[in-house]
């Protein structure tokens, strides 16, 4: 029987480079704060592969983990798969998505570290419920900027937060200077660089707060490797092999979680997909640039795959997608073609949903409902990537429960989709700094 | 390296200020109280954080967080102080010269 893994393991010692440094951008100046625990960044930039969990973090995961791997059959024959399908479930706990394993870990640290208060910025909420459950279990304060429209699409979502303990704010809020200014039509409204933005800004305002987030970082994707762990585990003990692995990508947490195990057990031996938004095509339609990670301009810039800060990112029911820009890892992993990238509609996202609602008896976040729909188009041949020949996992990062509106629109016909537009794309990368082979270079140090 | 006398975490601090600001300078250049994001040097958070683990493999110890948390560094002596007070060595000169 799978067990709960006891360490998580680090992909950077099989990578075979190091990741290209990040850039003080030229706004800032002036003091330096040490805002985040040094075992987050030791285990962001050190080579050690095995990390131990801590006891108070393993004591939370064994609440909801091992979490449950199965062979989709139903979802199969739906679509008429020519290899196995097989889904890894992160819904079934209280945050209803992955994001809570490495809620818990940050909070961990950030508590033991001496802060008190935690702020953060959320898109589909997911995140903001799990660090709202983590900081509840730490015993520390929460504070929630959550895209205004998405929490108004899903106010349970609020509430849930609320009963956590958490303070919840509307992105653009008039608590910060940000929220000010995107409230009054001079910046970019309702997308979650701007809700992020804000926490930051925040965060600087009172003692013992710090700022942190939920995807995108190294060390996120450290924590959420429990999830490609167990499935390793999972796939041996049902004698199953995959050549595929799906997930779907806003900065990229699940898909890293699920599918860099596989690549530090065996760089190269399984194909890594990374299913992400026509509305937001950074992996299959931007640039690899030194972009900002949020809206206030000041945070060190990352080298990544990006449509840019500044783009208008259209709406979607998948607000956990709407990110401008890739993680700095999977980003220099798909600068050198060791992962795949699939942009899918939000239509067929949610029509993938419902299909996998219908045979699997799970509601799928639209979010999963990106990684199901590039699933079925590889175990079909449909589509630019090559099939898969001998099956396929996918990551089912969270449950769809608090998004039955969005099902109920695209049952009746009222979603549509906004791919980006070209010109669009262009003119929000026009000013960035692309990754050259000299940054690379240094990476390398 | 631990138990590092002032001097050495100094002339460690400031090889590696250089090298996250790019520049190719020798650091007996950079004075102390160079400010660690300004005009010469420029080092963000995150490199910033970077540069404690780095130093805790130069030095081969462990920074606790409660040395940073909550406190602002300004210049380059600012981090060395911090750093030579945890480390002090055996010539006991772990605050300023």
């Amino acid at each position: 029987m799978t067990r709960l893994p006891g360490r998580w393991r680090s992909v950077l010692p099989s990578l075979g480079y190091e990741l290209p440094p990040d850039l003080t951008p030229d706004s800032s100046s002036g003091p330096i704060t040490a805002g985040i625990p040094l075992e987050l960044i030791r285990q962001s930039i050190s080579r050690r592969e095995y990390w131990e969990i801590p006891e108070p973090v393993l004591e939370q995961y064994r609440r909801y983990r091992p979490s449950p791997l199965w062979r989709a059959r139903g979802y199969e024959q739906a679509i008429g798969s020519r290899v196995p399908i097989w889904v890894k479930y992160e819904g079934g706990n209280i945050s209803g998505s992955h994001k809570l394993n490495t809620a818990l870990a940050q909070a961990y640290y950030y508590q033991r570290a001496g802060y008190s208060e935690l702020v953060t910025g959320t898109g589909a909420g997911q995140w903001g419920t799990a660090l709202a459950a983590a900081c509840a279990v730490f015993g520390m304060s929460c504070t929630v900027f959550m895209v205004g429209h998405s929490l108004r699409s899903k106010p349970y979502r609020g509430s849930l937060m609320r009963l956590l303990g958490a303070t919840v704010h509307a992105s653009p809020s008039p608590l910060t200077d940000l929220g000010v200014l995107a409230g009054s039509g001079a910046a970019d409204r309702n997308s979650l660089s701007l809700a992020i933005g804000e926490a930051v800004e925040h965060a600087r305002g009172g003692q013992g707060r710090a700022f942190c987030i939920g995807s995108g970082e190294t060390y996120s994707i450290l924590h959420q490797s429990v999830i490609g762990l167990e499935a390793i585990d999972q796939l041996a003990e049902a004698g199953a092999t995959v050549d595929t692995v799906v997930g779907c990508v806003g900065a990229g947490s699940n898909f890293g979680g699920v599918a860099l195990p596989f690549f530090a057990a065996g760089p190269g031996a399984t194909r890594l997909v990374a299913a992400e938004s026509s509305a937001t095509p950074k992996l299959t339609r931007g640039i690899y640039a030194y972009d900002r990670t949020d809206a206030t301009g000041t945070s060190p810039l990352e080298a990544m795959y990006t449509v840019g800060s500044g783009f208008a990112i259209p709406p979607s029911h998948s607000a956990g997608l709407r990110y401008h820009g890739a993680a700095k890892l999977l980003s220099a992993m798909r600068r050198r073609d060791q992962i795949e990238a699939l942009a899918v509609g939000q239509q067929q996202a949610l029509t993938a949903g419902r299909t996998f609602t219908r045979t699997e008896l799970v509601v799928p976040a639209p979010e999963s409902g990106h990684a199901l729909a590039a699933a079925a188009a590889l175990a079909v041949g449909d589509g630019p990537l090559a099939p898969s020949r001998a099956g396929i996992l996918v990551c089912v990062s969270g449950h769809g429960l608090l998004d039955l509106a969005a099902y109920d629109r695209s049952e009746a016909g009222d979603t549509a989709d906004q791919a980006a537009d070209e010109a669009s794309l262009r003119a929000a990368v026009a000013d960035l700094r692309p990754v050259l082979d000299l940054d690379l270079l240094d990476g390398a140090r | 390296m631990s138990g590092a006398s002032r001097a050495e975490v100094s002339t460690l601090v400031k090889q590696l200020v250089l090298r996250e600001s790019r520049l190719s300078i020798p650091p007996s250049a950079i004075a102390d109280d160079e400010p660690l994001n300004g005009e010469l040097l420029k080092v963000n958070s995150l490199g910033f954080l970077g540069m404690l683990v780095h130093l805790e493999d130069e030095l081969d110890v462990q920074l606790p967080d409660d040395l940073f948390a909550g406190r602002t560094f300004g210049t380059v002596a600012d981090l060395i102080d911090v750093v030579a007070g945890q480390v002090a060595g055996p010539s006991g000169d772990g605050g300023r010269p």
